[in-house]
């Protein structure tokens, strides 16, 4: 994550974070995707004064597909306390991360990282979690309703 | 008595005083407040005493102390983007600007209008120039630039330069003039230095990599060396065969070249403090100490050791005047990040 300061060339007195534009080719990197299998994946691209992180979570049913979204969505929507995260994720992706050069100047870079492999190991605990207390609250109201029946 | 400018990331620069024993404290003296975003490059002329500073405004400045103030003198710089780096030349009457508008702006005091006035280089860039570098005969200049290429243009201005400093290995050379372009990196190029001789030149690129161009002129030879460390931003020659280099590894590197004249890594400069207290005689102890440092949370294993915390963008000596000769090298500098 070898980020600096760099002022933009198209605009004058902007900076802006190039991977976001991608005005000039020259100042970017080529991008790396790594997937897991067909349904988790992880675009990272690059440039001189920015880094995208994209990432597909894992969404093996419907239930977790909806859980995944609706999480996913919560978290984006609060992006301004998380700093790093984007609004919106990429197109054909959960949630994308964008970290310019001035977060790093702000924060450790080992810490950035930290947090970014954090954040993938918790989302799956996570949706995991909601999908078993979903089904669970549901057997228990089912339980409950049809108990009047018998 | 030293003094140390610098910018801490914003629009002022600051300049800080210490005494020459290694364990004074740096006061900070002045604040120069002029420009209007951020400094991009300092240098401080020691001979004539000026500070030049340019910014991400377009603007560069020529501050001279007088009296007890530092007063600044605007320069036309005449760029419609960003000015990345600033360089004196050795002789102190011209200066380079390197800017994001692909251009290089060479800058020189005009005595009847009292101001500095520039000469563009407009040809040749294809992207933001990096870092400049004047070579010891105060006309060639090299430039580096996120087109990963370095080159080296001719600076020579009638009425400026005497006409014998035109005539270089080169030959007779024009003002902005491209004579030779290197195209070793593979990535952007930053950081670019000549050896005290003029006769060496060295610039790293971001795939990792530092080159060493010797005999710089029509049949120049290079030697690259990919290091299986983070990319370096800046080198700084200390001597005909001594260079340092700083990067994203927040740690100087020392490179040499021997008799042979080959260029090698030779060191990091700055001790890595291990975590561990114990003193580690024997190897077996050294690497029972190093599973134990494993074991630990692992969220501080990749905590930075060293004296810098980030990245080191700048380096620059710190020698007095009267150690200004090309044999004697250079034994003090700083780094920024």
């Amino acid at each position: 994550m070898c980020l600096q300061n760099f002022p933009c060339q198209e605009v004058e007195r902007h900076n802006k974070p190039e991977v976001e534009f991608k005005t000039c080719k020259e100042l970017l990197l080529n991008p790396i995707l790594i997937c897991r299998n067909e349904s988790e994946k992880c675009l990272i691209e690059s440039s001189i004064n920015s880094l995208r992180i994209s990432i597909k979570v894992k969404q093996a049913d419907e239930l977790e597909n909806i859980l995944a979204k609706k999480f996913l969505r919560f978290l984006s929507m609060r992006a301004e306390s998380f700093q790093v995260l984007r609004r919106k994720p990429v197109q054909g992706y959960d949630i994308s991360f964008l970290i310019t050069n001035f977060h790093c100047e702000e924060m450790f870079k080992h810490r950035l990282i930290d947090f970014v492999v954090a954040f993938m190991e918790g989302i799956d605990k996570e949706i995991s979690e909601l999908k078993l207390s979903v089904n669970t609250r549901g057997r228990l109201v089912a339980t409950e309703f049809l108990r009047q029946f018998t | 008595m030293s003094m140390v400018a610098l910018c801490p990331n914003n629009n002022e620069v600051h300049i800080y005083k210490a005494s020459m024993d290694s364990n004074s404290v740096w006061e900070r003296v002045y604040v120069l407040e002029k420009h209007e975003q951020l400094v991009s490059g300092i240098d401080w002329a020691p001979k004539s005493n000026k500070i030049v500073t340019c910014s991400h405004d377009r603007n560069s400045y020529v501050w001279s102390l007088e009296g007890d103030q530092w007063q600044a003198t605007l320069v036309i710089l005449r760029l419609n983007r960003a000015a990345t780096s600033v360089e004196w030349s050795p002789q102190e009457n011209k200066f380079v600007v390197g800017s994001g508008a692909k251009t290089v702006c060479v800058c020189y005091y005009e005595e009847d209008n009292n101001w500095w006035v520039s000469k563009l280089i407009r040809k040749k860039h294809h992207s933001t120039i990096t870092s400049v570098a004047w070579h010891p005969n105060n006309v060639l200049l090299a430039t580096t630039s996120t087109d990963s290429k370095c080159r080296i243009f001719s600076a020579f201005i009638k009425g400026v330069d005497a006409r014998k400093d035109a005539t270089t290995a080169f030959g007779d050379v024009k003002f902005g003039e491209e004579l030779i372009q290197l195209d070793l990196a593979c990535g952007w190029s930053f950081g670019v230095h000549w050896s005290p001789s003029g006769n060496s030149l060295a610039y790293v690129g971001h795939d990792s990599t530092i080159h060493f161009v010797t005999d710089v002129g029509p049949n120049p030879r290079a030697r690259s060396i990919s290091l299986r460390h983070l990319p370096l931003r800046d080198v700084l020659f200390l001597s005909e065969t001594r260079l340092v280099a700083g990067g994203f590894d927040c740690n100087p590197m020392l490179f040499g070249s021997d008799k042979s004249r080959i260029w090698e890594f030779i060191s990091f400069l700055d001790e890595v403090k291990r975590p561990a207290e114990t003193k580690t005689d024997t190897v077996f102890a050294a690497a029972k100490g190093k599973f134990k440092w494993l074991g630990s949370e692992p969220f501080e294993e990749n905590a930075p050791t060293t004296t810098h915390e980030n990245c080191i963008t700048m380096i620059r000596s710190l020698a007095p005047l009267s150690e200004r000769n090309p044999e004697k090298s250079i034994e003090r500098f700083s780094t920024s990040g």
